[in-house]
């Protein structure tokens, strides 16, 4: 089926198939592998990206749910190539181990401050509890997002 | 002015492409014509393979081939890291719930996935071993073919080996106190949030191979030997692994996809799920009991300890970690008299394999709990018995091998003061502390090139595997500093091993003792070379690097190449092949809230320390720790495989294993070091990142008693043990009353 | 996922035709938290997927009208949480949909979704329940009112019937004082399946009422009537009489997640301090 969906700004208007998730037209089809693949279904929140402004895991939608709709991903957060003041807290803090999880993470509270500016520390813990970082690097990764939002006001 | 690097924040090398999105891992990368593996499975543990249907699969749209145990070379090449006992595919028999059978290579993801599916396995399941029990049974199935073994006298039996280590007469040891207790400790599996990946493709007339590897030169050498080819016509790229913890560190499918790759002369890939990345690695589970001698005052007069390992169906490198983590199974302790005994299990499980820690995790519950459990007894404090017991700085607490090389104490002491060792406790809580001693790299080498460009910038090609540890950051910084150049000109390239020089393995928290040596090594070759450049030119002493450079290569340009290594050889008398090149020692306290009613423990503060001699980068050493510590929680407080009577993983993905998650963390968390410089590596740097998870269940364990009384031996501590126990001991006296 | 077709109808007239098309080889696509993952491992298989998303009549809605509270069938967790109504009159409710998964999931996840899944241990059930909500059902032959204590029959299955649509959740907006709270028992503290859940909620009447998930084939609901529940004097013997003879409803079994015997005593733990959570609650008020 034809679909029409922004991604990052881009306008795409592309055939797809209806069984496949949002997660695979981001990294098969578009080429978009910030995103990753981890549980697929729904728990770890690797493949987070937001749809229409929300946080969702691409693993648990199809892609022609996205039709009409606006999507970004990790990629369209670094605007014209700097790091966003969250990206770079992330960094500062030593949120960032491994990495495979941190695409989601970065969403994922981005996310957050969109919707909260200035969030506590028990806030942001409820807000990414959707993401699982196996490196553990959690302490870091909320004094990361907790910073972002000072850094915000 | 350069910053000086060592000891500083240094970011982490990579860290911009980890937050962008840019950073490559296997699944990211895509290569012309490459084809989709997915592999065939059945479900149940045990099962004899009556035959195997692929016609439908072989008609299917998009299929390229399919690949069971009779398309592949006969004999079935087997392989492993220490015993060669693992076949590419099943051959007769599944010997685990998830070993694969066959393998279908399509034009697309979903058409293998398809045909994978229309494969017909007839198969008859077999009674199975899931258990030490059934292990030890002499009526049990016997999980390994006797004859690839035929001149052990224990190839009928389930048991590959039995070690022994020990010293003194433990038979007359005079004790005052003695506690005899069983501990178990659980399957666990590592979920490195990056499922298992490997691309394999022909390259002119040998094979390249992708894997996420924490051992690229083990993994070359192990298909080199299956596929029968020289070293050199082997090829190894490993980008960065998203996460490992030893699951990473030995060959599962690699000589599969590589076998593939060869027969189909095209690139192939194979994406485990996280589900069958659950099947390929877990933790090694363990029964220990316990006996240890105290004398009045709380010292340790003697260990006696037997032990039953359950390894999976092969042996992977499970006997080693069984061997190491024994081989201290009295912990960091003055021991007069030892035994221990442990039995190494065959059972038709997940192959066990490394993981952080290396069995220090399951042999410090049993130690630090028997501390714990004499402390209740006599009434002595629990900081107090260690303190009393702990080797100091310089004494072989083993005979004859590496020396204590810590202050011990001083962490203690100030894991102790973190958590308000001796100030009142709130109703329902309680504290806990316990210490842990993990043997490191025994043998090893590790080779380091440092390429010195004309600019005065440099690369250090370096085999080691930066899977979040931050192994690419802190050899950077030592090439910095030993080079005096801004850390921001140093690049660090790993993971191909037609790129970088040998190194043994990226394991045992080595990498920075090991290859920061090497790479100092190599910084100290280009250094002594640009003197001798130096005076040759006639240049004044303390001339800069730069300007020696320029003088020496002018418009031409050229480069100063360094070469480094460090070894460890082999010592064919020691019960490890070699002595601990240092001993990663680590404090963990723990302060809890138990609710009685529901059994739910609340992790109010959690403390870790690490002695760590120098910190090259201490916010490194936090990140690490800290994360240890948080998956030492996992396995303690949630994390076990649960398996079923046909040996099938009960609870097998992400929905019902449960790990931590932001909101698990304990309210407070710090963690601290120790640092002596004290350590073998570069500054007097020990290895780290291991430390944090070594002695979370015996410390949690301890708050736990202390705030109910009750004694847990068995982990993990959910909320139904808890309030189980506490329901069995109402009405008798807990150990605190 | 097995290859399917993808309906996209734009008004619940469409909705029906489509599915009187294709009837069980149809399958219902509201948030998909639930169906994308049948789909991935293939325990679904339909030759249809429709999304309801697009149906003009089912949009995203909370409204009050009449003395009821609608929800229509695509209005995502994260708005029922967030939706002030919701707030203000079904707290437990709103308590319950925070449960329900990641903040991710609840963007997604839709309340009638939640029910229509059918699974035992869904955490909006018992709150829903205890507000005695109504399903509204519609096909092209009608629509019909059926009480959420009637609607979930088992595990992952309901009344709905081929043909059938759920367009919204009705709740009723009581006019007496009263108040509820939602518990749940889990293996970590971060996003999980609730080994026990369950809402009591007791009014001003004397009446209290408790439904529980997790602990039986489908979420239930009991009552006390007698007013020995709610009543602040009685003594927790008395009480605990009375409740375990309304538990004996409860059939839980042991899984991965949890014992028999473990939720057992959990209902009985989780119940007393509900009930005496929602009677401070209602002196509060």
């Amino acid at each position: 089926m034809r679909i029409h969906v922004t991604v990052n700004g881009s306008e795409h208007d592309v055939e797809t198939e209806a069984n496949m998730t949002l997660l695979d037209f981001l990294r098969d089809g578009l080429r978009l592998t910030g995103t990753k693949e981890c549980c697929a279904v729904g728990e770890c929140g690797a493949c987070t990206v937001l749809v229409d402004g929300r946080a969702v895991n691409s693993c648990l939608m199809l892609t022609a749910e996205s039709d009409g709709g606006e999507v970004t991903t990790i990629e369209g957060l670094a605007a014209g190539g700097k790091l966003s003041v969250l990206q770079d807290a992330f960094l500062a803090s030593g949120a960032v181990q491994c990495g495979f999880c941190i695409p989601g993470q970065v969403v994922a509270a981005h996310h957050l401050l969109a919707r909260n500016p200035h969030p506590t520390l028990d806030e942001v813990k409820e807000g990414l509890s959707g993401n699982l970082c196996r490196c553990g690097g959690y302490m870091q990764i909320c004094a990361a997002v907790v910073a972002a939002g000072r850094a915000n006001r | 002015m350069i910053t000086e690097p060592i000891g500083a924040a240094v970011r982490r090398g990579g860290g911009v492409a980890r937050v962008t999105g840019d950073q490559q891992f296997i699944a990211d990368i895509r290569l012309d014509r490459m084809l989709h593996v997915k592999l065939v499975h059945i479900d149940c543990g045990h099962a004899r393979i009556v035959s195997i249907d692929t016609s439908a699969a072989q008609a299917a749209r998009g299929v390229v081939g399919v690949f069971t145990a009779a398309d592949l070379p006969s004999p079935m090449p087997r392989f492993g890291p220490v015993y060669s006992d693992r076949p590419i595919l099943a051959i007769g028999a599944t010997k685990y719930h998830g070993q694969p059978v066959g393998a279908v290579v399509a034009e697309t993801k979903e058409a293998a996935e398809a045909a994978a599916e229309l494969i017909r396995v007839e198969h008859e399941v077999l009674p199975g071993v899931y258990s030490i029990e059934a292990a030890l049974d002499p009526k049990s199935p016997l999980v390994q073919e006797p004859d690839l073994r035929p001149d052990d006298p224990r190839r009928d039996t389930n048991v590959l080996n039995e070690l022994h280590f020990g010293w003194g007469d433990v038979d007359h040891a005079k004790a005052d106190i003695v506690v005899d207790n069983v501990y178990e400790f659980p399957m666990v599996t590592h979920f490195a949030i990056e499922p298992h990946a490997f691309i394999a493709a022909p390259e002119d007339d040998g094979v390249v191979v992708w894997t996420p590897t924490q051992n690229p030169f083990q993994m070359q050498r192990i298909i080199a030997q299956v596929l029968g080819l020289p070293v050199a016509k082997v090829r190894v790229r490993a980008p960065d692994p998203g996460g490992a913890f030893g699951g990473k560190q030995h060959p599962k499918y690699e000589p599969l996809v590589a076998l593939l790759a060869l027969r189909t002369g095209r690139p192939v890939r194979l994406l485990l799920t996280l589900e069958e990345t659950f099947q390929e690695v877990r933790r090694t589970s363990c029964r220990i009991r316990a006996r240890t001698g105290f004398q009045s005052d709380g010292t340790i007069s003697f260990q006696d300890i037997e032990s039953d390992f359950l390894m999976g169906a092969y042996a992977d490198i499970a006997e080693r970690v069984i061997a190491k983590s024994n081989y201290l199974a009295c912990g960091p302790y003055r021991v007069p008299a030892a035994r221990v005994v442990v039995r190494a299990l065959f059972s038709h499980t997940t192959p066990s394999t490394a993981f952080r820690g290396f069995g220090t995790p399951q042999v410090s519950w049993a130690h630090e709990s028997q501390l714990d459990d004499a402390a209740w007894r006599s009434g002595i404090d629990r900081v107090e018995i260690r303190l009393r017991n702990l080797a100091r700085k310089g004494e072989p607490f083993v005979p004859g091998d590496t020396p204590a090389d810590g202050d011990w104490a001083e962490s203690v002491r100030k894991a102790a003061d973190a958590i308000g060792w001796g100030t009142p406790l709130a109703k329902g809580r309680g504290r806990g502390l316990a210490v842990a001693v993990k043997a490191s790299a025994t043998t090893g080498a590790s080779y380091s090139i440092v390429r010195l460009h004309w600019d005065g910038s440099a690369t250090v090609l370096a085999g080691t595997s930066d899977m979040g540890q931050g192994a690419r950051t802190v050899l950077a910084q030592v090439a910095a500093h030993e080079l005096g150049i801004p850390v921001e000109w140093v690049s660090v390239v790993m993971g191909d091993t037609a790129a970088v020089p040998f190194d043994l393995q990226t394991s045992a928290s080595r990498s920075t003792v090991f290859m920061g040596q090497a790479v100092a090594d190599a910084c100290h070759d280009i250094k002594a070379q640009l003197e001798q450049m130096a005076s040759e030119l006639g240049l004044e002493a303390g001339v800069s690097l730069v300007e020696v450079l320029r003088a020496r290569f002018g418009e031409v340009r050229g480069e100063v190449i360094g070469v480094g290594s460090k070894r460890s050889e082999h010592l064919a008398d020691h019960p490890l092949g070699g002595a601990p090149s240092f001993y990663e020692f680590s404090c963990s306290a723990s302060e809890v809230e138990v609710d009685e009613g529901t059994g739910d423990i609340l992790l109010v503060r959690h403390v870790t320390v690490a002695d760590v001699g120098k910190a090259l980068n201490p916010q490194h050493v936090a990140m690490q720790d800290e994360g240890a510590a948080v998956m030492g929680l996992g396995h303690t407080l949630m994390e076990h495989i649960v398996l079923d009577d046909a040996g099938r993983i009960r609870n097998l993905g992400a929905l019902d294993y449960r790990i931590p998650t932001t909101k698990d963390l304990p309210l407070e968390m710090h963690s601290m070091t120790v640092e002596n410089a004290d350590g073998p590596g570069p500054y007097g740097s020990k290895g780290a990142g291991e430390g944090g998870l070594m002695a979370t269940a015996p410390a949690v364990a301890s708050a736990v008693t202390e705030a109910t009384g009750v004694v847990i031996r068995d982990l993990p501590l959910t909320p139904e043990r808890v309030w189980t126990e506490i329901q069995r001991s109402r009405g008798k006296d807990g150990p605190t009353s | 996922m097995v290859p399917f077709a993808f309906a996209r109808p734009a008004t619940l007239s469409e909705t029906f035709a489509v599915l009187d098309e294709h009837g069980d080889e149809a399958s219902l696509l509201a948030g998909g938290t639930d169906l994308v993952i049948e789909l991935r491992n293939r325990s679904r298989r339909p030759k249809v997927v429709i999304d309801l998303k697009r149906v003009a009549e089912l949009r995203p809605g909370i409204s009050e009208r009449g003395g009821w509270l609608t929800i229509t069938a695509t209005t995502a967790m994260t708005d029922v949480q967030e939706n002030a109504l919701v707030q203000m009159w079904f707290p437990a409710l709103v308590d319950a949909a925070a449960t329900v998964g990641s903040v991710q999931i609840r963007n997604r996840a839709t309340l009638a979704g939640n029910m229509c899944h059918a699974s035992p241990a869904a955490d909006t059930a018992p709150p829903l329940l205890v507000y005695g909500a109504v399903v509204n059902v519609a096909s092209a032959r009608g629509a019909r009112r059926v009480k959420l204590d009637e609607f979930l029959v088992g595990p992952r299955q309901t009344v709905l019937q081929r043909g059938e649509v759920v367009t919204s959740i009705d709740l009723p907006i009581a006019t007496e004082r009263r108040a509820a709270t939602f518990v749940r028992i889990t293996r970590r503290r971060g996003v999980d399946l609730a080994t026990v859940s369950l809402c009591c909620l007791v009014d001003a009447s004397g009446s209290t009422r408790f439904a529980y998930g997790a602990v039986g084939p489908r979420p239930f609901l009991v009552a006390d009537e007698t007013g020995a529940l709610s009543d602040p004097s009685a003594d927790d013997e008395s009480k605990s009489t009375v409740l375990r003879a309304l538990l004996e409803q409860a059939s839980p079994i042991s899984d991965v997640r949890g014992s028999r015997e473990y939720r057992e005593a959990m209902l009985l733990v989780m119940s007393r301090r509900a009930l005496l959570s929602s009677i401070e609650r209602l002196g509060a008020a």
